[in-house]
């Protein structure tokens, strides 16, 4: 069955409930998966929901094998994709990696937790540097950062689009909160919206003798010469840079002049627009940006916004890693960058408009 | 006549809320567990959810023992060092039926977590026990009358539903009472009655003590927008 998963509706889930929904929706064929919280009911869901919409579940033996068992599946002309966190999305990086080498199609959903190893089992932002950079070699792929359920929602079923369109990788970077977090959001089915589902080709298996009939299909993860490699990631390069402005998605408001811009990603953005709203009802000149592509980073709008603002206080629930592709997006720029790091902690809309309340008075004191 | 009044008001009432997973089964436990301790006798409400223990009561602990429930829960400081502690029932938990007064269990986890009371001691004797499964018909797999049976029959033993349907902030009378309808035709089919309707107050106070489809409305103050999740 590709037909419709339900009638437009407002309904009240959870956001693994919420992915697997929406991987239905997308018209996902099949999920591997191996277990690890707070993932494990993107999995749950998706077995009970398998069954009525003829989807397959396979559970592998560790995540290696769920990330090579997905391109597998890809490979036979299959939607499919995998979901994981912390040392699994470790682990998950090898399959992406050889993903990226073969310019395939897959989709990983990834809610993140507290690291470094098994840390803590629920929540943190401090999977942005594996998630956008983890593979070997330089590899390219797609990281949407959701800030809620229905961007999830949205963004899982964007998610196969782009990668199916593009071929690259495309990751969708949550968390345990919003795996665990119920709120309202409406489910609809992506075509009754003119959302077409790029349809999935097989990439082995081909009818037709290879070489005469049609090109052969040479997916390749080794390469015999330095030569040839490169020669392979500068064509990559030169693809990814030319369709990443059709990718890349970012959220502003009150950027304009803003005597402090603050600039988050994910569930902590949530925090921050509303820091912001508080902020700019008591009339101090507040902003704020969040890019929603983590990969590629919408660098080019980040420093229009940051070189018209006073200061930059960038908020993360980790040390830093957020902030690193904020830098670089930034480099040569004299805007000075404020850090609000809560490795692995949660962050409320008060302290991150506290902490604005107190950089607008040194700077008042100073000016 | 005496008798049976002096019966009636001995009766302790014990109670376990089960379902699907964030159907509402703390929001209505918690809720429950406060009604219970307003009338003057002992109330226990168990956190029974060994795949997330004491993440949604939690940070509700202190302020419900104030207000006269025993919470049997795990605390933060107390789960140190555990790890992913899923597996480890809290021994006053497994013994919560030999405290006095009225007792309310919040079994969380879903289908998977209603196997957890397997683990009490002395359910099977429990004269009072009731097993109620906690239904939100905005969850999509119990938004159908078959959902809601499949999904009871999942749970095992149900002596009674609650219609907690819901919408989170959104919610409308008109959400709650066509949750009622659905879930009164899936208790005829279960041959199950529907105990309560619950809402948060100010929705039940516009409903009016009876929902149309004459079950009780219980008003529901909320908590869980507090809680982890």
């Amino acid at each position: 069955m590709s037909g419709a998963v339900m009638a437009e509706k407002r309904v009240f889930m959870t956001g693994n409930e919420v992915v697997a929904w929406a991987a239905v929706a997308a018209r996902a064929d099949v999920m591997y998966g191996y277990p690890i919280t707070p993932q494990n009911e993107v999995m749950h869901y998706w077995t009970r929901l398998a069954p009525k919409h003829g989807k397959i579940f396979l559970q592998t033996e560790d995540e290696l094998s769920a990330g090579f068992a997905t391109i597998g599946g890809v490979l036979a002309g299959k939607k499919c994709f995998t979901a994981t966190a912390g040392p699994g999305n470790v682990l998950m990086q090898e399959p992406v990696s050889m993903a990226e080498m073969m310019r395939l199609p897959v989709v990983v959903v990834v809610m993140q937790r507290g690291g470094p190893s098994t840390a803590t089992v629920i929540y943190s932002q401090q999977e942005v540097t594996l998630t956008t950079f983890g593979g070997n070699g330089e590899g390219f792929r797609v990281v949407y950062s959701t800030a809620g359920l229905q961007e999830l929602y949205d963004h899982t079923i964007k998610a196969f689009n782009t990668a199916w369109r593009y071929r690259f990788p495309v990751f969708v970077l949550a968390d345990g909160y919003q795996a665990k977090m119920r709120e309202p959001l409406t489910v609809y089915d992506p075509v009754e919206r003119g959302i077409e589902p790029v349809a999935p080709e097989p990439y082995v298996g081909r009818p037709g003798k290879p070489g005469a009939d049609r090109p052969p299909g040479h997916y390749r993860n080794t390469y015999n010469t330095e030569e040839e490699l490169y020669a392979v990631v500068l064509e990559q390069a030169a693809e990814y840079e030319r369709v990443a402005p059709e990718i890349v998605e970012h959220e502003e408001s009150g950027a304009e002049g803003a005597a402090v811009l603050v600039v988050a990603h994910g569930v902590v953005a949530r925090a921050a627009k509303q820091a912001v709203e508080l902020l700019r009802a008591e009339g101090l000149k507040a902003g704020y940006f969040r890019p929603v592509t983590l990969r590629p980073l919408p660098a080019e709008a980040l420093r229009t916004a940051a070189g018209r603002a006073g200061r930059l206080l960038v908020v993360e629930s980790a040390y830093g890693q957020f902030a690193r592709l904020v830098r670089d997006a930034l480099y040569g720029l004299t805007v000075d960058v404020v850090p609000l790091y809560k490795p692995g902690l949660g962050i409320t809309a008060e302290e991150i408009a506290s902490r604005c309340r107190e950089l607008a008075a040194s700077s008042a004191r100073t000016e | 006549m005496s008798f049976w009044v002096f019966e009636v008001r001995r009766i302790r009432i014990v109670e376990a809320y089960v379902g699907e997973y964030a159907a509402g089964k703390s929001e209505v436990a918690v809720n429950r567990a406060l009604e219970l301790a307003r009338e003057g006798e002992p109330a226990t409400l168990v956190d029974l959810d060994t795949v997330e223990p004491c993440y949604t009561l939690r940070p509700l602990q202190e302020e419900l023992g104030a207000a006269g429930i025993h919470v049997v829960a795990w605390e933060t400081r107390r789960t140190l060092g555990l790890g992913e502690a899923g597996s480890v029932l809290k021994a006053e938990a497994r013994w919560a039926l030999r405290r006095p007064g009225h007792v309310v269990f919040d079994v969380g986890y879903g289908v998977g977590g209603a196997k957890a009371l397997n683990l009490v001691e002395g359910v099977e004797h429990e004269r009072w026990f009731n097993v109620l499964a906690v239904i939100n018909a905005s969850r999509p797999l119990t938004a159908t009358v078959e959902g809601i049976v499949a999904h009871v029959r999942d749970l095992g033993p149900v002596h009674g539903l609650i219609n907690n349907t819901h919408l989170g902030s959104e919610t409308t009378a008109a959400v709650v009472q066509a949750g009622a309808a659905l879930v009164a035709a899936a208790g005829r089919s279960l041959g199950i009655p529907v105990v309560a309707t619950t809402a948060p107050a100010a929705v039940a106070a516009e409903i009016g003590p009876y929902d149309p489809a004459a079950h009780p409305v219980r008003p529901l103050r909320r908590f869980m927008p507090r809680a982890f999740w």
